[in-house]
C-alpha cells in the first residue's frame, strides 16, 4: 500500500498538458488564471497537484476535462486532442468517459433530487448500449470499490453522511471505467480519520487499478502518504514538479519550502522555519521590476529574490535527479537554501 | 468548585450539560475547564463532539431548541450561566470577542471592512468618528494588514480570506475583552496564511495578555498553538491537560488514536491511519465508556459504568479506567498499528 | 421504521389549513363546473315576471334577478363556461411560455435574445383590446376572448420559468452530467424539469386566479357574452344596474369571484412554501450535528408530526 508505483519510463504520457495559457473573464476584469503550464501524467502514479487560493489548480483541472477552454496551449489525451473538440465530438469523448473529475464539494456536485443509484449510473445510462440489470450491477460494483454498499442506492444525497456523499461522488467517476481521475480537494472538509480513509481509497484504486489519480490540494502533508509526484502551482504558473520523496526532503523552489514550514504538524522537527523563508522588515525594499508581470511570479514574496528575478525562470529540469523527472522555476535553486538557513529562525521581537 | 475563582480565571465551565432538540438529547455532558488570563487552550475532537456547542455556550449564544440544563459558567468572577439578552449583549465585545470559520458571512458585503470596525467601536464604546477611524486603523495594523488605511476602504469581496479573517479578529478585539474565542477560525485558510493567522493569535496572547479559547478538529493546529489542550469525544471531556504532555504521552486510548492520524511533520511516506467505527448518535443511551465500542484497550470495567475524570497531575486528567496503567501505551500502539 | 413523510414536497402542503380550505373550495368550484346546470335547482333561463327582485326564500335560496330568474341557478350554471375558459388561457399561456421558458437557456445567447424581445413586445399589448378584436374577427364568445388573453399570458410563464431555469442550469451537477457526455435535453429532462415544475405550478394558480378576474371583467363588460347565457361577470353587472331595487344582490356573484381568487391565490403562495425541489433545505441547525443525517431528519420529522 506504501510502495511506490512503478512508473515506466520512456512510455508514452497518457495525459499532455502543453504551454496552456487561460484567461477568465474579459476587459478589465480578465484574469490571467494560467501561463504556460505544461505538464504529464503517466499510467499507475498519484500525482499531488498543490496550490493555495488564487494558484489556478481547479482551472487547470476544468480545462483539462474541458469545462475551460485554453486561449493557447493544448491538452492531449492518449493521442486525442481534447482541447479542439467541439459540440458532438466533444459529447462522443466525453461518454466514453476516459477522464473524470471529481468536484470539490459533493452538496454541489450531486443532483439532490437523484438516488444513488440514478447518480452513479448517469454516465452509463448517458452512453447507452446497456439495461437497467447490467447499469445496477456496474453502479453495485462502484459503490463497493469506494466501500459502499448497496442499501444506500435508494437514498437520496441529502440522506447520507458528507463521507458517504464523497465517496459517491468518486463512484460515479469510476463507473465508466475511466483512464485518469481527476479529484478536486477531495478531502478537504472532513476530518483526519476521513481524510485518511479516502486517500487510502484513491490510493488502492491507483494499485488495483493501475488508475494514474491526479489529486488537487491545498495541504501537502495530506499528500505524503500516498502520491508518488508533486506538482506545485503558484499564481498560474508550475514552481516545482517532482518524485514526492526528493521533493520533500530537499525542495528546490524556496515557495515549496515555505508550504512545508507552514504546516502545522504535531512534530516540531523541521529543517527551516517559516521566518527563514519570508519577507521581513530587515530585508531591502522591493525594487519595482521585481512586480512587474514578466517578474517570476514568487519574487514579491521571496526573500532570495535578485535582479536575475525580474525574469520569470523556466521550469528547467535539475540536475542529479532520478531519471530527469524533477524540475525547478527558480533561478537560484541551488543557493537559495544555504542562505535560509543563515536567517534568524525565530522572528524578531517587535 | 466552590468559593470564588482564582482572579486570572477568565472563563469556568463548570460540570456544563447541554440538551438540544428541546431537551429530547444531551448533546454536552460534564464538561469542566478553564482558561486563564494569558493562556491559550485548545477544544479538539471529532464533528458532532460537542466542542462547538459548548463554544456557543459560553457565548450565550445557544441555537434554538438548545439549553444549558445542567452546571456553571462563569466569566472572570460572575456567574452567567443565567444571564439575560441584555448581559450577554454587554459582555460581547467588551468581554468576550469571538471568530467564526467563514469570516466572509459575518460581513456586511455592500459596507466598507473599516465602517463595519467603526461602527462596533462607535456603539460600543461611544467613540467619536474620527477617533473611531483612527482607532480602526490601529486595530487594523496589530492584526497584521498591510496598508491598512486602503484595506478600511474595501468591501469584502475584494479581500482575501486571511485578510478577512485579520478583520474580523480586529472587530473581535476592538473594545478589550479579556476572551476571544475562535472556533475553527483557520479550518478554511490556505496554510501559510493559517501559519500567520496563528502567529497573531500568539502575539496578541504575549502583548495584551489575551486569553484564547480555541477550537478545531485539527491537533496539529493545537499542537503548534495551544498551551493547554482539551479532548472531547461524543460530548464529554475524555482527556484534557498541558499540549507537551499530552502530544508526548496520551493517557487516553481516543487521543492516541487523533495523533495517530494527525499531521506529521516530516513528510516521509507513512501509513495513513484511520479511526475506524463511528461515534455515537447524540443522545444514544451507553453505560459506560463512550469510546469503549471502538477502543483496541477495552476491557470488562469500560462498559459496566460511567467512567470519572482520573486525575494524573497538576492538570492533566484522562476519563479512562486504564489511564494509569503502564502496559496501555504498548496496547494501543500494537492494536492501532494492526488496523 | 417511522412514518417518513417529507417536510417538502406535494404531500406536505396539505398541512397547511389555508391550503386545506384553498382546496376545499376549489374542488367545490371545479365540481359545480363540471355539473352545475345539472344540479341547478330550477332553469337558469327562466323568466318569471311575477318574481322580480326577490330576497332569498326557500323556492329561490338566493333570490331571483331583474327578470325573475333564480340567481343560485345562474351562477352555478355559469360557473362552467367561467372556469373552463379561465383554464383555457391558463393552458394556452402555459404551453406557449413554458416550454420556450426552458429551451432558451440552453439554445443559445442569440435565440434568447430574440425569444425575449417576443415576449417583451407581447407583454406591452393591452390585453382588452385584443380580447374584443378576437370577438369582432372570430365571432362574439367567451372562448374565443380568451384566446388572446392566453397569449397575451405567455409572457409571465415564460419568463418565470425562464428565471428558474437559469438558476438550476449552471448547478454543478449539470456540469458533472455535461462531462459525462449528456446532451442538453438529457440535461433538461433528468435534472431541469423536475426542479422547474413547482415553480410552474406556483405561477399556474397565480395566473388562473388572473383569469378568472379576467373573465369576470369581460362578461361584466359584456364581451364575449351571449345573452341570455349566465356568467358570473354577467351576472354581477346586471345585479349592478338595478342596485336600488336591490343593494344585497350584487354581492353574493362579487363573493363568488372573490372567494375563488383568493382560493387559487392561497393555494400559490402554499405550494411556493412548501416545494422546493433541488435544494438542500437544512432541516436542523448545522451546529448541531449528528453522525447522520439520517437521523437529523428522523428527528425532525418525529418532531414535525408530534407538533
Amino acid at each position: 500500500m506504501t510502495a511506490p508505483a512503478t512508473v515506466e519510463t520512456g512510455a508514452r504520457p497518457l495525459l499532455s498538458v502543453e504551454n496552456v495559457d487561460v484567461v477568465l473573464g474579459r476587459g478589465w476584469r480578465a484574469n490571467h488564471v494560467l501561463s504556460d503550464v505544461s505538464l504529464k501524467i503517466w499510467p499507475g502514479e498519484i500525482v499531488g497537484l498543490v496550490g493555495e487560493t488564487g494558484s489556478g489548480k481547479t482551472t487547470l483541472a476544468r480545462t483539462v476535462v474541458g469545462l475551460v477552454r485554453p486561449r493557447d496551449g493544448r491538452v492531449v489525451y492518449d493521442g486525442t486532442e481534447t482541447s479542439r473538440l467541439r459540440g458532438r465530438a466533444l459529447r462522443s469523448e466525453r461518454r466514453q468517459g476516459h477522464v473524470q473529475l471529481v468536484f470539490q464539494d459533493p452538496l454541489r456536485s450531486l443532483d439532490p433530487d437523484l438516488t444513488v443509484e440514478q447518480i452513479v449510473g448517469e454516465g452509463l445510462r448517458i452512453r447507452g448500449g446497456l439495461d437497467g440489470e447490467e447499469i445496477k450491477a456496474r453502479v453495485t460494483d462502484a459503490l463497493g470499490k469506494v466501500g459502499l454498499d448497496a442499501t444506500l442506492l435508494s437514498r437520496t444525497p441529502g440522506q447520507i453522511s458528507g463521507g458517504q456523499r464523497q465517496r459517491v461522488s468518486i463512484a460515479r467517476a469510476l463507473a465508466t471505467d475511466p483512464g485518469l481521475l481527476l479529484c478536486d480537494e477531495p478531502v478537504s472538509a472532513l476530518d483526519a480519520s476521513n481524510r485518511n480513509y479516502i486517500l487510502r481509497l484513491l490510493g488502492d484504486l491507483r494499485d488495483s487499478l493501475n488508475l494514474p489519480i491526479v489529486i488537487i490540494s491545498h495541504d501537502l502533508s495530506s499528500l505524503a502518504g500516498i502520491a508518488d509526484r508533486v506538482v506545485v502551482l503558484y499564481r498560474g504558473t508550475i514552481i516545482e514538479d517532482g518524485p514526492v520523496n526528493q521533493v520533500f526532503s530537499a525542495p528546490r523552489h524556496p515557495y515549496t519550502a515555505l508550504l512545508m514550514a507552514s504546516a502545522p504538524s504535531v512534530k516540531h522537527d523541521r529543517p527551516l522555519s517559516i521566518h527563514q523563508l519570508r519577507r521581513t522588515a530587515a530585508d531591502p525594499d522591493l525594487r519595482p521590476d521585481l512586480l512587474a508581470a514578466s517578474a517570476c511570479v514568487f519574487a514579491p514574496r521571496c526573500p532570495f529574490a535578485i535582479d536575475a528575478c525580474a525574469v520569470q525562470p523556466a521550469l528547467e529540469p535539475v540536475p542529479a535527479a532520478a531519471g530527469g523527472r524533477w524540475s525547478a522555476a527558480c533561478h537560484r535553486h541551488e543557493e537559495w537554501p544555504a542562505l535560509a538557513r543563515e536567517r534568524a529562525a525565530v522572528a524578531a521581537p517587535r | 468548585m466552590n468559593g470564588n475563582p482564582p482572579p486570572d480565571q477568565v472563563l469556568g465551565l463548570e460540570d456544563l450539560h447541554v440538551t438540544v432538540h428541546h431537551g429530547a438529547a444531551t448533546a454536552v455532558s460534564g464538561v469542566t475547564l478553564s482558561v486563564h488570563t494569558g493562556e491559550i487552550v485548545g477544544m479538539v475532537g471529532e464533528s458532532g463532539s460537542g466542542k462547538t456547542l459548548t463554544c456557543r455556550a459560553a457565548l450565550g449564544e445557544l441555537p434554538a431548541g438548545c439549553a444549558v440544563s445542567q452546571g456553571t459558567i462563569s466569566f472572570e468572577t460572575n456567574n452567567v450561566t443565567d444571564l439575560s439578552r441584555r448581559g450577554w449583549e454587554r459582555l460581547h465585545g467588551t468581554g468576550i470577542g469571538a471568530v467564526f470559520q467563514d469570516p466572509s458571512s459575518y460581513l456586511n458585503p455592500s459596507l466598507s471592512v473599516g465602517s463595519q470596525l467603526t461602527e462596533v467601536l462607535r456603539v460600543k464604546q461611544r467613540l467619536p468618528r474620527r477617533e473611531a477611524h483612527r482607532k480602526a486603523i490601529e486595530l487594523f495594523t496589530v492584526v497584521g494588514l498591510r496598508q491598512p488605511e486602503r484595506v478600511f476602504h474595501q468591501v469584502p469581496a475584494e479581500l482575501s480570506g486571511g485578510m478577512l479573517q485579520r478583520v474580523m479578529i480586529a472587530i473581535a478585539i476592538s473594545c478589550g475583552p479579556r476572551l476571544l474565542i475562535a472556533d475553527e477560525a483557520t479550518t478554511a485558510l490556505d496554510v501559510t496564511i493559517q501559519a500567520e493567522i496563528i502567529e497573531l493569535l500568539r502575539d496578541l496572547r504575549d502583548q495584551r495578555g489575551l486569553a484564547v479559547l480555541f477550537v478545531s478538529h485539527d491537533l496539529a493546529v493545537i499542537r503548534e498553538l495551544c498551551d493547554r489542550v482539551v479532548v472531547f469525544y461524543a460530548g464529554e471531556v475524555v482527556e484534557s491537560g498541558p499540549v507537551e504532555e499530552i502530544i508526548e504521552r496520551p493517557r487516553h486510548p481516543y487521543t492516541q488514536a487523533l495523533l495517530q492520524v494527525a499531521s506529521v511533520g516530516d513528510f516521509s511516506r507513512r501509513e495513513l491511519r484511520v479511526i475506524p467505527g463511528q461515534p455515537p448518535q447524540v443522545g444514544a443511551h451507553i453505560s459506560g465508556c463512550r469510546f469503549a465500542e471502538r477502543c483496541p484497550a477495552a476491557i470488562d470495567a469500560c462498559r459496566a459504568a460511567a467512567i470519572d475524570l482520573v486525575r494524573l497531575g497538576p492538570r492533566h486528567q484522562s476519563r479512562c479506567v486504564r489511564a494509569n496503567d503502564p502496559e496501555l501505551a504498548d496496547v494501543l500502539e500494537t492494536e492501532l498499528a494492526a488496523r | 421504521m417511522s412514518k417518513r413523510t417529507s417536510i417538502f414536497g406535494p404531500r406536505s402542503v396539505l398541512r397547511l389549513p389555508s391550503a386545506k380550505i384553498a382546496v376545499v373550495i376549489l374542488a367545490a368550484v371545479i365540481f359545480l363546473a363540471i355539473f352545475g346546470s345539472a344540479l341547478a335547482p330550477q332553469n337558469p333561463l327562466t323568466i318569471n315576471a311575477n318574481a322580480l327582485f326577490q330576497g332569498p326564500s326557500a323556492q329561490h335560496l338566493l333570490g331571483t334577478d331583474y327578470l325573475g330568474r333564480d340567481v343560485l341557478s345562474r351562477l352555478m350554471a355559469g360557473t362552467r363556461l367561467s372556469v373552463f375558459t379561465a383554464f383555457e388561457a391558463v393552458a394556452i399561456g402555459f404551453v406557449l411560455g413554458g416550454p420556450l421558458g426552458i429551451a432558451t437557456v440552453f439554445l443559445g445567447k442569440w435565440f434568447d435574445f430574440a425569444a425575449n424581445r417576443v415576449f417583451d413586445a407581447l407583454m406591452t399589448l393591452p390585453s382588452i383590446f385584443f380580447a374584443v378584436a378576437a370577438t369582432a374577427a372570430l365571432g362574439n364568445g367567451l372562448v374565443q376572448a380568451m384566446l388572446p388573453i392566453g397569449i397575451l399570458f405567455s409572457p409571465y410563464f415564460f419568463r418565470i420559468t425562464r428565471a428558474a431555469t437559469l438558476e438550476f442550469a449552471r448547478a454543478q451537477y449539470v456540469e458533472a452530467a455535461e462531462l459525462l457526455g449528456a446532451s442538453k435535453l438529457h440535461v433538461i429532462r433528468v435534472h431541469v424539469v423536475r426542479k422547474v415544475l413547482p415553480t410552474m405550478a406556483v405561477t399556474t394558480a397565480g395566473l388562473v386566479a388572473g383569469a378568472l378576474l379576467t373573465v369576470s371583467f369581460l362578461t361584466f363588460l359584456g364581451i364575449g357574452v351571449q345573452p341570455p347565457a349566465p356568467t358570473w361577470g354577467g351576472v354581477l353587472s346586471s345585479e349592478l344596474d338595478y342596485l336600488s331595487n336591490a343593494p344585497w344582490a350584487p354581492l353574493i356573484p362579487g363573493a363568488l369571484i372573490a372567494i375563488t381568487v383568493g382560493a387559487c391565490n392561497a393555494l400559490a403562495d402554499a405550494l411556493r412554501d412548501r416545494t422546493s425541489a433541488g435544494t438542500f433545505a437544512p432541516v436542523i441547525d448545522p451546529v448541531i450535528k449528528t453522525h447522520s443525517t439520517l437521523q437529523a431528519l428522523e428527528v425532525a420529522n418525529e418532531r414535525q408530526s408530534a407538533a
